[in-house]
């Protein structure tokens, strides 16, 4: 909301400084956005006369002239098409600064000839873009006025930012009752005179759905001339930025700036029949004032006559009925259009209006008369003309709000002693009138604060005008504990997940939630994912997977010329659009170069190998102790069939996935290079929340350890896990470990063999092993292994 | 008696002539080896007797001693001759590396982190909700209507599915963890949420997708002088300051009532923002007392129980804290960023340690 500084102090009555109240609008809830001291910067700007015009000896495009500004006569080297002998127009003396550009006037030779000054376009002076000419002032006025006066920009023009609840302050007058109720002066009550009107309006009103119009008060004036406004109140609308459009107009905005009562006036002789408040019909429409036509649906609130619609209750009027200057008789409208159906009517038909935004937030009923009266004074003394009486429709009913309060409850919310002395002295202040029982104090609400509904809004009320700097602070420690824990254990893992992660080389991404549908069937149904107003065409689906959106990480940063790549994300994917459909994943890529060339090492590529020690290391950091872990080739069909590897643990549920990226998905995000992929479904791993602090028991044996090596030629597809698990089991107690040291591959052991290498670690808790029990260990182990795997020992 | 001076001057004349370890070897056998000269005058010590074979093997001993001691200091002596000249010929290029790299926490992970951390220290726990809610947690349980103004300054996100008639939205504040929290969980009650949320929109300063914090404390006496103890305490933590400059303003959010605004101080020099002192204030968060109808919505009543919410950017933190120019940089993914803004892993944000 902006407003001009004279404006308000036709309001409010002050003595304090403008500082001063700039500081008390933010203070009280109306935070100054800007503050434009108009004033200050077009003070040097004043009316010229061109005396004389005539063509620059050295330059075809410029003119000299010779430029009288009161004082004296000055010449003027000029560049604009327009300017021409005997022209009024404004003059920048030297010295000055043009506003849009900053620039400081200097004496200067211009192609060999002084030049004193400048003539100003609107463009230069940033008022508007207009700048193919100086501006032409009208020839009435007077040499050496200033040029703010005549343009109404010698003021302060002050832009502040108004809450959805503070409505009331939505005109100027309502503004100065808040500063005034906060000590800044005193309210000045504008004198308007009542009309009571000669004649009966021909015109009739006839509400026809109350709840969606509760008042509409209707006034005929006839032979009005519809001119030009006066310098007054055109340069008041220019100067809060609105364009001067006809004194009917213009009176209506003004009323609205100034009291925040919308009003409408309709050209009387267009009006066929009765004024009719109706419900619009489905599929009927109407050419607005914005020149758009607009369709409407069954429950808008329309403002018709017997044949058709005429505008938009609350919103906007229509074309077929708006005033133009032959416009000789009007009907002026002032009414109460209901806040729910004006906000649902406005949003559905994207309408957005001075008067839907006001309607909306709520209109002081009692201001429906006053609106009238006040637009009826000015109608007559500019537009001239005789009026009606005023026909009203409907009941305007005040809706009194009471609040009833006492001190202790206020001092309870605001933290701070507030007595009953000091509350109904602020409460008085703001308008609210009160009486006291016992300690019960019952607020009688103003019929312009929509927004005071309960004894919560009353505290507001009482800290904003005693301002919130005077809030103590204390101190929220508390004696004893009220959480047991600050983190769950999801939340837990999750954090520690992503310290981890980051540990083991991968940079963290967080990407959007959003992505692309095109290239996501593969990872999920993406009809159950579809956002109905998406941001753009490319993020038009909750992500399925986190994979989607790393990728595109990745080919953006190839770009940018990174050969290496580990990032990871730990975020939401998303089933489907339903709020629990979301799950917490931990997604790692690992691409490109694993090891630089360099003096020391050779070039090495990731592949799915650093991925599955990542993801089998994140989930024993994540789960520590006891588990089996579980490897098998059940992949999504995003990896690739043989590449790809899922994970269970405690063979339950499929905790997490490792592999290669799909060559066809790779493809269809253009990237060429390998991509290696970890997933751990966060949520489903087991819970393993410590119940005990206490580690398990540690047995150790003091005897000696004994190692020995065996290799296998077994068939290729059998997997090399097999032959460590076939020779665990041979006794759990003695074989500590098992670990393959060795794969080879060659067609010298015979069609799709190979052989598997494996070093078995003995230790007995009760003796050291002697070379029989070894070799019986030994021989058991090869046969457990042979058997189960098809294969033979190699000796 | 048998003089042994002729012994003993022979052992001297030979240890000094020790050149490496082969010649103390050859003296050691010389002398005590199982024919050494030293040996056979032990063995001769059988055939003496009495007082003479106590007084000879008494020499003998000291002499064999003697011969220890020159051996053990002269493979000390050489060993650490052949040590040091080894050494002089073992060098390596210092000025040569490898390197080992961690990776990098974002920061918004980062900030997220430090806020937990000073809340969990003031006994907040941390609370979650879904991305996509309900219509009815997200606003309408928040004191904020079908056809509130105040919904027309979300600019939300709908998808297709729908709760009790409503289309569902992403949610456009951490708030409805609030509405979540209140049905779960009977006062007292400290929470905070942090969170990602949704608006659409996006522009310079703007992106559909940003997260937010929001905190909750509900109980029987919590009231605006606590919210402004709560969020000094916080905003000094974080911003690591004792310093701070902080201004509450009257604002306006469906679900609070007194509703404030905060601002903290800050001055500029050259590039550097510095928070905490200063004229000039930057809006920070948004907060003051839930409304009655807000508790009254989840079950609790609004006669017997106050208390006072917050909520504020994360990404705002970060970049007032860190220097971030940007908001959009956050979500650009370009490894030169993250690698630049990015954390330690290492650096868990600490309440007895460092925050940052």
């Amino acid at each position: 909301m902006k407003f001009s500084y004279s404006w308000l102090t036709e309001h409010l009555k002050t003595n304090a400084h403008f500082e001063e109240i700039k500081n008390k609008l933010t203070s009280i809830g109306l935070e100054v956005e800007d503050i434009q001291d108009t004033g200050k910067a077009y003070q040097d700007f004043i009316v010229g006369e061109v005396l004389e015009e005539k063509k620059h000896p050295n330059a075809d495009k410029l003119k000299l002239c010779k430029v009288d500004i009161g004082k004296e006569k000055v010449d003027v080297v000029c560049g604009a098409p327009n300017v021409e002998k005997g022209m009024k127009v404004v003059y920048a003396p030297v010295g000055s600064t043009i506003p849009i550009n900053q620039m400081k006037i200097k004496a200067a030779k211009i192609r060999g000839v002084e030049s004193y000054g400048m003539m100003c376009s609107e463009y230069e002076l940033g008022i508007s873009n207009e700048h193919d000419g100086i501006i032409r002032l009208e020839e009435k006025e007077t040499v050496g006025r200033s040029f703010s006066e005549i343009y109404g920009l010698s003021d302060i023009v002050i832009e502040i930012g108004i809450t959805p609840n503070r409505q009331d302050c939505l005109g100027v007058k309502g503004i100065a009752r808040d500063l005034a109720s906060a000590g800044m002066g005193e309210l000045l009550e504008r004198k308007i005179s009542r009309e009571k009107g000669s004649f009966k309006s021909p015109i009739k009103i006839e509400i026809q759905d109350n709840k969606i119009c509760s008042a509409f008060a209707g006034r005929y004036f006839r032979n009005v001339k519809n001119t030009e406004s006066p310098e007054w109140l055109k340069n008041k609308l220019k100067s809060i930025g609105l364009r001067p459009i006809s004194a009917l107009v213009d009176i209506t905005n003004f009323v609205m700036y100034d009291e925040n009562r919308p009003l409408h006036v309709y050209d009387a002789d267009k009006i066929v029949g009765k004024i009719i408040v109706r419900t619009a019909n489905d599929g009927e429409s109407f050419l607005a004032l914005d020149e758009k036509d607009y369709y409407l649906k069954n429950g808008m609130c329309v403002i018709a006559d017997e044949k058709k619609v005429l505008g938009l209750g609350g919103i906007m009027g229509g074309e077929s009925t708006g005033c133009s200057t032959e416009t000789k008789n009007v009907l002026l409208e002032s009414a109460l259009f209901d806040e729910i159906s004006t906000a649902k009517t406005g949003r559905n038909l994207s309408i957005l209006s001075d008067a839907r935004y006001r309607f909306e937030r709520g209109i002081d009923p009692n201001s429906t008369l006053k609106g009238i009266d006040l637009a009826t004074q000015l109608i007559l003394e500019i537009c001239g003309g005789e009026c009606s009486e005023v026909e009203l429709a409907g009941n305007i009913k005040e809706n009194k709000n009471e609040v009833s309060t006492s001190s202790s409850y206020i001092s309870k919310r605001l933290g701070f002693k507030v007595s009953d002395k000091e509350l109904i002295s602020i409460l008085s202040s703001l308008g609210i009138e009160t009486s006291q029982t016992g300690d019960v104090i019952k607020c009688s609400i103003p019929s312009w604060r929509q927004d005071i509904h309960g004894e919560a809004d009353i505290s507001e009320e009482v800290i904003r005008i005693k301002g919130y700097e005077n809030i103590p602070t204390s101190n929220i420690r508390l004696k004893s504990k009220i959480n047991k824990n600050i983190l769950n254990y999801a939340q837990k893992k999750l954090m520690k997940a992503r310290h981890f992660i980051a540990s083991i080389e991968y940079d963290e991404l967080v990407t959007f939630s959003f992505t692309d549908s095109k290239n996501c069937e593969v990872f999920g149904d993406i009809n159950k994912l579809k956002i109905v107003n998406p941001i753009s065409e490319d993020l038009d689906i909750l992500r399925p997977n986190l994979l989607p959106n790393l990728l595109q990480a990745i080919k953006k940063n190839k770009n940018r010329n990174f050969d290496s790549f580990s990032i990871f994300e730990i975020g939401s994917q998303y089933r489907s659009t339903s709020p629990e459909d979301q799950l917490n994943v931990a997604c790692g890529i690992k691409s490109g170069i694993k090891t630089e060339k360099s003096w020391k090492n050779i070039q090495t590529i990731f592949d799915i190998y650093d991925v599955k020690q990542d993801l089998t290391s994140l989930i024993d950091y994540l789960m520590p102790g006891n588990k089996k872990i579980s490897v098998s080739n059940d992949c999504p069909s995003w990896y690739h069939p043989g590449r790809s590897g899922s994970i269970k643990i405690n063979n339950s549920v499929i905790a997490g996935y490792f592999g290669e990226l799909h060559p066809r998905v790779a493809s269809q995000f253009k990237i060429k290079n390998k991509i290696n992929i970890f997933e751990l479904y966060l949520d489903e791993l087991p819970n393993t929340e410590k119940k005990t602090t206490n580690k398990p028991v540690l047995n150790l044996s003091d005897f000696q350890i004994v190692t020995r090596d065996f290799a296998f030629v077994i068939d290729k597809k059998v997997k090399s896990e097999e032959v460590v698990t076939s020779a665990f089991k041979v006794d759990k107690e003695l074989i500590r470990n098992v670990e393959i040291f060795d794969l080879f591959e060659d067609d010298s052991l015979g069609k799709d063999k190979k052989s598997i290498a494996i070093k078995v670690t003995l230790q007995s808790n009760e003796k050291t092993l002697a070379e029989n029990d070894i070799s019986e260990i030994s021989s058991k182990i090869i046969k457990s292994v042979e058997k189960s795997t098809s294969g033979t020992v190699r000796s | 008696m048998k003089d042994f001076r002729e012994l003993e001057a022979e052992i001297k004349k030979a240890s000094d002539k020790f050149t490496n370890i082969e010649s103390i070897n050859e003296f050691r056998i010389k002398f005590l080896g199982k024919k050494g000269i030293i040996s056979l005058e032990m063995k001769e010590l059988a055939s003496l007797s009495g007082e003479e074979r106590k007084q000879h093997a008494e020499k003998l001993n000291k002499i064999k001693d003697s011969v220890l001691e020159i051996i053990a200091s002269k493979t000390e002596e050489l060993n650490s001759e052949e040590l040091e000249k080894k050494l002089k010929s073992e060098t390596l290029d210092i000025t040569l590396s490898t390197s080992k790299s961690y990776g990098t926490i974002h920061p918004i992970s980062q900030v997220i982190e430090e806020v937990i951390t000073i809340f969990g220290d003031l006994d907040f726990f941390v609370a979650e909700g879904p991305e996509v809610e309900t219509d009815y947690n997200n606003f309408t349980a928040l004191n904020t209507s079908e056809h509130h103004p105040a919904r027309q300054m979300h600019d939300t996100f709908y998808v297709e599915t729908e709760t009790d008639g409503m289309p569902n939205v992403l949610r456009t504040h951490t708030s409805p963890v609030q509405i979540r929290s209140m049905l779960k969980q009977k006062p007292p009650i400290r929470l905070i949420a942090p969170g990602k949320t949704f608006r659409c929109d996006n522009d310079q300063t703007h992106s559909p997708m940003f997260h937010q914090v929001e905190g909750l404390v509900i109980d029987q006496e919590s009231n605006m002088s606590h919210l402004k103890g709560c969020l000094e305490i916080f905003l000094k933590t974080f911003f690591e300051t004792d310093k701070l400059n902080m201004r509450f303003r009257p604002s306006h959010f469906p679900f609070t009532e007194p509703s404030a605004e905060v601002d903290i101080g800050y001055t500029k020099k050259g590039n550097q923002l510095i928070i905490g002192e200063g004229e000039d204030w930057l809006e920070i968060l948004g907060c003051g007392m839930v409304h009655p109808n807000v508790l009254e919505n989840v079950n609790i009543n609004s006669n017997e129980y106050q208390g006072y919410a917050f909520g504020m950017g994360i990404e705002r933190l970060a970049m007032l804290k860190y220097g971030i120019s940007d908001l959009r940089t956050f979500f650009d993914s370009d490894l030169r960023w993250n690698k630049h803004y990015g954390f330690s892993p290492l650096n868990i944000p600490s309440i007895i340690g460092d925050l940052s």
